[in-house]
């Protein structure tokens, strides 16, 4: 009876053994293994032009379509007209921005409601930055209230917004937010979005969907194996596993 | 208070300024009242009103002539491409700023500056031509003309998205009849579409799906052709693109699966496809734009009618995702509308989705809607209730004759929306077939007199669905109820309703009073009333029935009336024999005549409770059927194809031979 029992401790300790213990691959062998994967230059090239020209870095595109004969993926001369658009909105000039963008393509504002309806509330907001109270006041009765009886779904943050003409000082009043730059960046970021999606283009550069799946796939491989990691992006390092 | 804005000036100021003979002004005022509209309904609206879009329209035009004098270019190009954006923008999803547009004929100088040199002017012209085909206001494209045609393959050539994308809204608003899908796909054009199915950019890709869905619409020829082995697999190319990572092509390529699989028997039939769109389409209700608001309506393409279908989509959880998205609350009003007409094709048929329904509570949220502001909605919210309610089971349980329901779905009578008054009626119908003594909820909320108010409207849609709704009201219903109900209606009304100009109408009349006069026989005494009004309108109506259909509730109605006593049965032989004209032959053989088996079957009835052995005037009776040559037409119909109609044949063939027939 007793040697069944010694049999059976024993059968869990190996599994607990099988279990826990993973496969170690020392730094050598992972650098061998990862000099063996090709990746073509010119791979490479297209991301960063992706990058570059995705995120509006007309000059950096430029300078690099010369130095690595890359050819972007979309005429860099829009690249300077949107870029101009997101300026705009970040200097906070939202009507000058939302001319530039009916010059560029009239239909983006007119098939967008919702970021025509955000462009609006940023020059009210503007408008009440610049203690402009009067004019804010005329200006969300205009322009404002209208786009809320055309569309319900914009009137609970139509009601926010002008809710900010009610308090004395702004600065400090609970919807302090929509006075933080933070907004106008948001806007600008919507605003560059909108322009590339009409432009046929993917709103999103491909560089961070790799960063993920590289995370991603090392999250995986952790339960199965000890092997050297990146753990800082931006120097891609590679860390000795620790055993 | 002084006005801020001083630089800004008034909608009649810029107007004026359009027609300025500077032309520093004028382009700038162009410019100006462009950005003002870009949307702006409400400005585009304020505009239209003082004129603006003949002045636009002629500014476009003056400056084509500028185009042909070879005047300054840069300048002239600067009107052309601010006039066409404003133009554009004037008939951007907005129907009356289209129809102006087109009244100021700016239409054909559009077409004409797409063949323009400069890049900007087509297509800013391209853009501003697309707008207008997106409205259904847009001038019908003759694609049968050997010219247009060509002026088509050169758009959808073009290497300007905005001029392909142009050509393909027009095939998409345009083509509608078998004929005009087989001229484009005898032109080669949905090689075309389909090469910018799989090289083109985003929107040529979405704007190829739409137009392709429109030629393949109920037209298995062309789908067969298409998907044929001369263009490799262009099918898969479709299916693949249901799994792209835009929502907006999702939706497109399910849309053009689903028309090619409800017009064709033979392709997309096997159970992967069938789920995989099931699944993609419930996904993309989490969508919270335009395309998760249109996406229960493709659903409801896709489902409506087949049982299969809803049986997978049940399975797939299709009624609690739906469930789920209306509990949240503060839908759009086109996805609440979509999501409840889905919820009605899901509930149409099956009755474990209709427990599957009631199981969830959707019931309630379902009562919500009733009173929604938007009328599409409160009708959806109706629709959705009919089908819920043919659920035999729960009506019988009176599960629907309460007053969350009742109320506001009474109210609904009252609508101002037809479309909804109909709707309401629908849902009433079946929840009246009420079999526990709970009906008099309807009375007392006075849903009883509403119907009957109904009956007098002016919208025959709405007479008929009333007189429905009162028909299954009065089913097997008590008699206190009956009378109540016939009191409300009085005989001058029903017998009027009964000789109505619409046909449908008079349909639901004579089958109320079949319904009315069932049972008791103290209530066939409301044919009698007021001189026998209602059964002289029964009368006259029988020759001269215009259909099958009031036939056969007709004589339903008389073969209940024949059930009472002998007065009752005199009358109707009396009226049986009416002569009309000179016509010898009674109403009557023509119905036994008849291809209708039903009609067939409800005459035999009649003439099987007229010659009942049990009442005395029977033998007499049947001597007068005898010599107006009835019975020998019924001996004819021993061997009726009809096995209801042979019985009851057999039945009065046997009741003759109690009387000695020779």
């Amino acid at each position: 009876m007793s040697l069944f029992w010694i049999v059976i401790r024993r059968l869990a300790e190996i599994e607990e053994i099988m279990a826990t213990s993973k496969k170690v691959i020392t730094r050598e062998e992972w650098e061998k293994r990862l000099n063996d994967v090709k990746i073509r230059k010119e791979d490479m090239n297209k991301l960063v032009m992706n990058f570059l020209v995705t995120e509006g870095y007309v000059e950096a595109a430029e300078k690099f379509r010369m130095e690595s004969g890359t050819e972007p993926d979309i005429d860099l001369a829009t690249i300077s007209d949107r870029m101009a658009v997101k300026k705009a909105v970040q200097c906070g000039n939202v009507e000058d921005a939302i001319e530039k963008v009916n010059d560029l393509n009239p239909e983006i504002l007119d098939t967008n409601p919702q970021l025509f309806f955000h462009l609006q509330q940023q020059r009210l907001i503007e408008l009440i930055r610049n203690g402009k109270i009067e004019e804010a006041l005329e200006f969300a009765q205009e322009e404002l209230a209208p786009r809320g009886e055309e569309n319900q779904t914009f009137l609970e943050e139509l009601e926010r917004t002008v809710s900010l003409l009610a308090f004395e000082d702004v600065s400090n009043c609970p919807l302090a937010e929509l006075l933080d730059i933070s907004q106008r960046l948001k806007i600008a970021s919507e605003v560059n979005a909108a322009i590339l999606t009409s432009q046929s283009h993917e709103k999103d550069p491909k560089l961070p969907s790799l960063l993920k799946m590289l995370i991603w796939a090392q999250n995986q491989l952790d339960e199965k194996a000890a092997y050297p990691r990146i753990n800082n992006l931006s120097n891609a390092t590679l860390e000795d596993p620790t055993v | 208070m002084p006005s801020a804005t001083v630089n800004k000036p008034r909608p009649s100021e810029l107007l004026s300024r359009l027609t300025s003979a500077e032309p520093e002004v004028k382009v700038r005022a162009l410019r100006e009242v462009k950005n003002q509209i870009i949307g702006n309904r409400t400005k585009k609206l304020s505009f239209l009103k003082l004129g603006a879009v003949p002045a636009v329209a002629g500014i476009l035009a003056d400056s084509i002539d500028d185009v042909t004098e070879n005047n300054n270019c840069n300048n002239t190009n600067n009107f052309l491409v601010q006039s066409a954006a404003a133009l554009g923008s004037f008939a951007c999803g907005f129907d009356a700023g289209v129809q102006a547009v087109l009244d100021a004929g700016a239409f054909p100088n559009l077409l004409r500056l797409l063949a323009n040199p400069n890049e900007k002017v087509v297509d800013a012209v391209a853009r501003a031509l697309r707008m207008i085909y997106q409205s259904k206001l847009a001038p019908k494209y003759d694609f049968l003309q050997q010219k247009n045609m060509e002026f088509l393959i050169s758009l959808l050539n073009s290497e300007k998205e905005t001029v392909s994308g142009l050509g393909a809204s027009i095939i998409t608003r345009s083509c509608e009849t078998n004929l005009e899908q087989k001229a484009l796909f005898d032109a080669g054009i949905l090689r075309k579409l389909n090469s910018l199915l799989e090289g083109g950019s985003l929107s040529q890709r979405d704007a190829s799906l739409e137009s392709l869905a429109t030629v393949f619409r109920n037209n298995p020829e062309v789908i067969s052709k298409f998907a044929g082995p001369e263009i490799g697999r262009p099918l898969s190319s479709i299916i693949d693109l249901a799994k792209d990572r835009y929502p907006r092509t999702r939706l497109l390529a399910c849309m053009c699966l689903i028309v090619i699989r409800n017009a064709s028997p033979h392709f997309l039939q096997d159970i992967g496809i069938k789920t995989k769109l099931i699944h993609i389409l419930l996904e993309l209700l989490d969508d919270p734009g335009q395309v998760g608001d249109e996406a229960p309506f493709a659903f409801s393409s896709l489902i409506a009618q087949k049982e299969d279908l809803q049986k997978l989509a049940l399975e797939a959880n299709a009624i609690d995702k739906f469930h789920h998205h209306i509990k949240k609350g503060s839908l759009h009003p086109r996805r609440y509308e979509g999501i409840l007409l889905a919820l009605a094709d899901m509930c149409s048929k099956l009755e474990s989705c209709r427990s599957k329904f009631l199981s969830l509570q959707v019931l309630n949220l379902v009562a919500d809607a009733l009173t929604d502001y938007n009328a599409g909605v409160r009708a959806a919210a109706c629709i959705c209730l009919k089908s819920v309610t043919r659920s035999i089971k729960n009506l019988s349980a009176g599960y629907f004759m309460n007053e969350t329901i009742v109320i506001p779905l009474v109210q609904l009578f009252l609508d101002p929306s037809t479309s909804v008054q109909v709707a309401a009626l629908g849902a009433t119908s079946n929840i009246v077939v009420d079999f526990t003594t709970r009906k008099s909820i309807f009375v007392q909320c006075g849903g009883m007199k509403q119907l009957v108010q109904l009956a007098k409207s002016m919208e025959s849609s709405v007479r008929s669905n009333a007189l429905w709704a009162l028909k299954n009201f009065v089913f097997q219903a008590d008699n206190r109820l009956k009378e109540g109900v016939f009191s409300e209606l009085t005989a001058s009304l029903l017998s009027s309703l009964i000789r109505d100009p619409e046909p449908s109408v008079q349909e639901q009349a004579l089958a109320l009073v079949r319904n009315l006069v069932d049972g008791c026989i103290n209530l066939i005494e409301f044919v009698f009333a007021e001189d026998g009004l209602i059964l002289g309108a029964i009368g006259r109506q029988l020759q001269c029935a215009s259909k099958a259909e009031i036939g056969i509730q007709g004589m339903y109605a008389l073969c209940n009336v024949a059930s009472g006593n002998e007065f009752h049965r005199e009358a109707v032989m009396q009226l049986l024999f009416t002569q009309m004209g000179d016509k010898n032959q009674s109403f009557v053989v023509k119905f036994l005549q008849s291809n209708d088996s039903q009609l067939r079957t409800a005459t035999v009835w009649t003439i099987v409770n007229l010659t009942c052995p049990s009442s005395p005037g029977a033998p007499c009776r049947l001597e007068k059927l005898r010599n107006a040559g009835i019975v020998s037409q019924i001996k004819n119909m021993v061997n009726d194809p009809c096995v209801d109609v042979k019985l009851r044949v057999r039945t009065v063939l046997g009741q003759s031979m109690a009387f000695g027939d020779n």
